[in-house]
């Protein structure tokens, strides 16, 4: 046995200190971390151990002024993995592909994704969710969820809007009052471990969510069914591009209802309703989608200008009315023309057959031009100015409703011309969306009041308890009370003996102003579109509703507002009335009606036809374009041989073919501008070659043309 | 200390050794309790899993220590070769049908009743065989050709066997034998390029192709943080139990972290649930036990006029000392992560058996130690 030697002590002493060493430093390393780092990890800790879940609270319901459901919150289920958990990633992923039928490999790649919870599928159904948790898969769970649903489809689709997926307000008063109708998310805290089970130890902690405030409209169901029954109806029968139908409550300025058709089913917002136009929508890029989902849910009544037209005389007469340089004794003498503006000659509508002297209500009954113009020309720019915006023209009426449009008035009396006085007078050149008119025509009808349209009446929490109200909201005070009055007078004269007869209801007083305009797109008239409206009030003793009809293209025929937009008021009124037990009162009148059949007209010139009917006491229209006296009439309506009541209205349409023919000007020699400007002035298309000077034109000059060829001119 | 030193091997044990592994060994088994029961409850549904496995065990290994006490550590010396041997074929019977692989490493041998692990085998093995070795050629151990080399070579054998399956043990069996080479008295000019050819082999290891995980633990040790989720967790998660341990702890059972958030917490990562539970009061104490084993194991070596009973000495406790060294610094991100256990704690009944039984040779070479002269 031998001794170990002194160099292997040494070394072991050596070895003693370095072990001594390592220990210091493993000390060292313990101490900084469970001390001086300890609340930061411990904080990490903690944050890991913690798993708050939220708890969605229940969103707001939508209801109708009387408390019916427009829109509600569902159960609904959703179907969450945990990828940590599943164990046969594979096997999971095809028994979850056989009951939600979804494809196995998208599920097999959301369930092996290196995340802590992956969503695999939003709102299945109660079926579906029974299945799945049947198959009592580990590491998928299917939790109960909260979905919008909208009872009704698409019924008051442009009012309520939508939400997305996870229920954010996207549109309408789902995205106006959307931190109302959200509520506050509730969390459930509980420490878990790894694999998010709860921990043996440390309690949960639950907070209640607080649910969605309800909100309460101003809209009445069955009224806003009477519109969009009666809008869709008209959509069809027209074979129009658009139809609006606003209801409003004049002295609160209530919205009872408004619907555009075609609209949307808010339930799945980004599918048009028509089969075709899902077909074609299919195939197309996102961009493109984008676009066509956006003009899916522009909301017409609201979003969209147009030119009033006739139905704008209401707000001439009535500013005229109060500032006094018109009354109900004022007479109007029209001859067919405007010829004292320079460079323009306005006609009439009916020029070729002048209206000639007529009183102001007359002058209404008529919708005559001449006279309307004159009746600005009385009240002077400034003043017609005064009042276009006190109506609330040219700006916003603040509807709780999104993409607003404030309309097109001049900016300010300077830029008025006297032949935007005279035309502004009878509704054109100016531009103004369906709620501005309709508010301005309920201002007049409740003793002068302009009030801001109010689509929201409370809101209410779980418990019905009101939380908050809205109050109806005066703006400004427009006209007296007289010269309300008196406008209502007019306007009732209009439906029972006027353009707008189509409207009348035996034994209420309905009141209400037609009109026809040339649509205006990319800043010229476009030959052939039309928008026809009726604006009504009803009853005229004692304004209770109020009503816009906006056809726009109609294409079916007839485009007068008197023949497309009246009847469909009169339907919407008439249910109206019978709803809200409105009784009848029937006069005199009414009860002796007078019966006439309408005569064959047809083939007759335009001078001729006008003699014979207004000889059998019927009125009738025509369109604007240009006639002669010698136009042919091609079609009437109603047919000859049926029985009218007398006073009632005959639509003529004229030979296209002779109105489409018109003389090729003289352009050799004109500068560029001043051929655009002859060429726009008779809307004729036209290809424009090289700089300068016209050198060259084709067809030639005084050939009889088409409107619609295209004139090449060549500039040198 | 010494009490009597009557004839030579039958003096008093050094107790304070003998009271601290008691002790390490105690507290293993209360821990491997504490962090196992999650899991436990998971897969068996009982909760008293591993507790009853480590208690046998323990129990076991106390009568393996108490029979290696009294058995005289020479004996070794003479059989040192064929242990050795028996050793090494445990290790190749890995590469046999009766290795079982668990968690993608062949590190057991399935013997029909139980399975062991023969890199704990072989750990001792080569720590009894070393030791002759060096103190047969104690004459010519600074030599290249007959010292440095030869040396090398059965370094490089016991590591090379377990080196693939078990790269955190084959590391504390290197520095092992490294340590007891180094005591022993080998030159130390030629640790230059030795330390410089570790260093290569240790490069190759980490970016070895067919082993993609050990690169990945060196950017983990850099930055844990950055890939929280993924190469990162494990030693976020061990960071996590310490941090909230903090001073005083959560209390014995209390561990959160021990729920699937450290997986094999009763293992490679049991000193991380001491701090957590016991906090840095108790993993100090667990460090200072290991630190008194540590110095009673270096002063047996220096006390004992035996040169193979010195080398053997020091083997033993370089075993502990690496291996818990090891263990911990990966536990506190010191170094990078290598899968390792702590000696006497973590959960494993071959490794508590082996270490009790290299503790009773241990303190059986104390028994011939007078320790009164000094």
């Amino acid at each position: 046995m031998s001794a170990p030697s002194k160099s292997s002590k040494k070394r072991l002493k050596f070895t003693l200190f370095i072990s001594f060493f390592i220990v210091c430093f493993l000390i060292y390393r313990l101490g900084k971390l469970q001390v001086f780092e300890s609340d930061e990890l411990r904080k990490g800790a903690l944050e890991q151990w913690t798993k708050s879940i939220e708890i969605k609270p229940k969103r707001g319901i939508i209801y109708d002024r009387n408390g019916k459901k427009l829109a509600v919150s569902v159960n609904a289920f959703t179907v969450w993995a945990t990828p940590a958990d599943i164990k046969d990633p594979e096997k999971t992923s095809k028994a979850i592909a056989e009951v939600l039928d979804i494809d196995e490999k998208t599920i097999n790649e959301k369930i092996t994704q290196r995340q802590s919870v992956v969503k695999i599928k939003q709102w299945i159904t109660g079926e579906e969710a029974n299945e799945l948790r049947k198959l009592n898969l580990s590491g998928v769970s299917v939790v109960e969820d909260n979905k919008r649903y909208y009872p009704n489809e698409n019924f008051a689709s442009y009012i309520l809007g939508f939400t997305d997926i996870d229920n954010n307000g996207l549109d309408g008063i789902e995205k106006i009052y959307d931190d109302y109708l959200t509520g506050t998310p509730g969390k459930w805290m509980k420490m878990t471990d790894a694999a998010n089970r709860q921990l043996p130890y440390d309690g949960e902690k639950i907070y209640e969510p607080q649910n969605g405030t309800s909100i309460v409209l101003t809209v009445d169901e069955t009224i806003q069914y009477f519109a969009e029954k009666a809008a869709q109806q008209a959509l069809i029968e027209q074979k129009a591009k658009n139809v609006s139908v606003i209801v409003m409550e004049p002295n609160t300025g209530d919205i009872l209802a408004m619907t555009t058709k075609p609209d949307f089913d808010p339930n799945n917002p980004r599918e048009p309703l028509d089969d075709k136009l899902k077909k074609q929508w299919k195939d197309l890029p996102v961009e493109e989608l984008n676009e066509k989902w956006y003009e899916l849910w522009r909301n017409f009544a609201v979003s969209d200008i147009y030119e009033p037209g006739s139905t704008f005389k209401v707000i001439t007469a009535a500013a005229a009315l109060e500032e006094n340089t018109a009354t109900l004794d004022t007479h109007y003498y029209c001859n067919g023309f405007i010829r004292d503006i320079k460079g323009a000659v306005l006609k009439c509508v009916r020029w070729y057959n002048p209206h000639g002297s007529q009183s102001l209500k007359e002058a209404m009954n008529n919708s005559c031009n001449v006279a309307f113009v004159n009746m600005g020309r009385q009240l002077g720019k400034e003043n017609f100015y005064k009042y276009i915006k006190a109506f609330g023209f040219g700006e916003k009426t603040k509807i709780d409703l999104l993409g607003e449009q404030p309309g097109i008035i001049p900016s300010s009396t300077d830029v008025i011309k006297e032949v935007n006085l005279a035309t502004m007078s009878y509704g054109h050149g100016i531009a103004v969306t369906p709620i501005q008119l309709i508010n301005a025509v309920s201002a007049i009808s409740n003793g002068g009041d302009l009030m801001k349209p109010r689509l929201v009446k409370e809101m209410v929490d779980d418990e019905g308890k009101i939380v908050n109200s809205f109050e109806p909201e005066v703006i400004r005070k427009v006209v007296s009370k007289q010269t309300s009055k008196t406008v209502l007078s007019l306007l009732e004269s209009v439906v029972s003996e006027g353009s707008g007869s189509r409207a009348y209801i035996p034994g209420y007083k309905v009141g209400g102003k037609t009109g026809t305009a040339q649509k205006i797109i990319d800043g010229r008239y476009a030959p052939g579109k039309y928008i026809g409206s009726f604006v009504g009030v009803a009853p005229i003793d004692n304004p209770q509703i109020a009503i816009l009809v906006i056809v726009d293209e109609p294409s079916a025929g007839t485009y007068y507002g008197g023949s497309v937009a009246a009847p469909v008021a009169k339907t919407v009124l008439e249910e109206t009335f019978n709803y809200l037990e409105i009784p009848p009162k029937y006069s005199e009148d009414d009860e002796v009606i007078e019966m006439v059949k309408v005569p064959d007209v047809r083939n007759k010139t335009i001078g001729n036809a006008g003699r014979i009917l207004t000889e059998l006491d019927l009125k009738y229209t025509t369109e604007y374009a240009e006639l002669t006296n010698e136009s042919k009439i091609i079609d009437q309506f109603p047919l000859p041989g049926v029985e009218v009541q007398v006073g009632s209205i005959v639509d003529l349409y004229m030979d296209a073919k002779a109105t489409n023919k018109l003389t090729m000007p003289y352009l050799v020699g004109k500068s560029k501008d001043e051929v655009i400007k002859i060429l726009n002035d008779m809307n004729l298309k036209y290809d424009l070659k090289g700089k300068g000077n016209a050198v060259m034109q084709d067809p030639q000059p005084g050939e009889e043309i088409d409107k619609n060829i295209k004139i090449v001119v060549k500039f040198e | 200390m010494a009490i009597n030193n009557k004839k030579k091997g039958k003096g008093a044990v050094d107790f304070t050794l003998f009271l601290s592994v008691m002790m390490l060994v105690f507290i293993g088994i209360i821990m491997v309790f504490s962090a196992s029961w999650p899991e436990s409850m998971m897969k068996f549904g009982n909760g008293y899993y591993f507790l009853k496995k480590q208690l046998v065990s323990g129990i076991l290994g106390f009568f393996v220590l108490l029979l290696c006490m009294n058995l005289d550590y020479k004996i070794y010396k003479k059989f040192s070769f064929p242990i050795y041997i028996l050793s090494i074929i445990s290790g190749l019977l890995l590469f046999t049908p009766l290795g079982v692989e668990i968690k993608g490493a062949t590190r057991w041998l399935n013997l029909g009743f139980t399975t062991i692990m023969p890199s704990d085998i072989i750990k001792i093995g080569s720590v009894i065989f070393f030791a002759a070795f060096l103190t047969n050629k104690r004459d010519k151990i600074d030599s290249l050709a007959h010292g440095t080399i030869p040396a090398l070579v059965y370094i490089g054998i016991s590591c090379g066997i377990i080196v693939a399956e078990d790269l955190g043990t084959a590391i504390t069996l290197a520095g092992t034998m490294m340590a007891m080479f180094f005591v022993a008295g080998m030159k130390l000019f030629h640790l230059i390029p030795l330390t410089v050819g570790a260093m290569g082999a240790l490069w190759y290891a980490v970016n070895d192709p067919d082993h993609p995980h050990r690169i990945k633990r060196i950017t983990a040790f850099r930055d844990p943080f950055a890939d929280k989720l993924g190469s990162g967790w494990q030693v976020v998660q061990s960071l996590y139990a310490l941090g909230s341990g903090g001073l005083f702890g959560l209390g014995l059972g209390k561990s959160r972290q021990k729920f699937f958030y450290i997986s094999e917490s009763y293992n490679d990562f049991i000193f991380a649930i001491i701090g957590e539970e016991l906090g840095l009061l108790g993993a100090l104490f667990v460090l200072i036990l290991f630190m008194i084993v540590i110095w009673r194991g270096i002063v047996i070596s220096l006390k004992i006029e035996d040169i193979y009973g010195c080398f053997l000495a020091t083997g033993i406790t370089a075993l502990v000392a690496v291996q818990s060294f090891i263990h911990i610094a990966v536990v506190t991100s010191s170094i990078p992560t290598t899968g390792i256990t702590l000696p006497f704690i973590s959960f494993g009944g071959t490794s508590l058996i082996i270490n009790m039984a290299a503790i009773g040779i241990l303190l059986n070479i104390s028994r011939h130690v007078n320790f009164g002269r000094s």
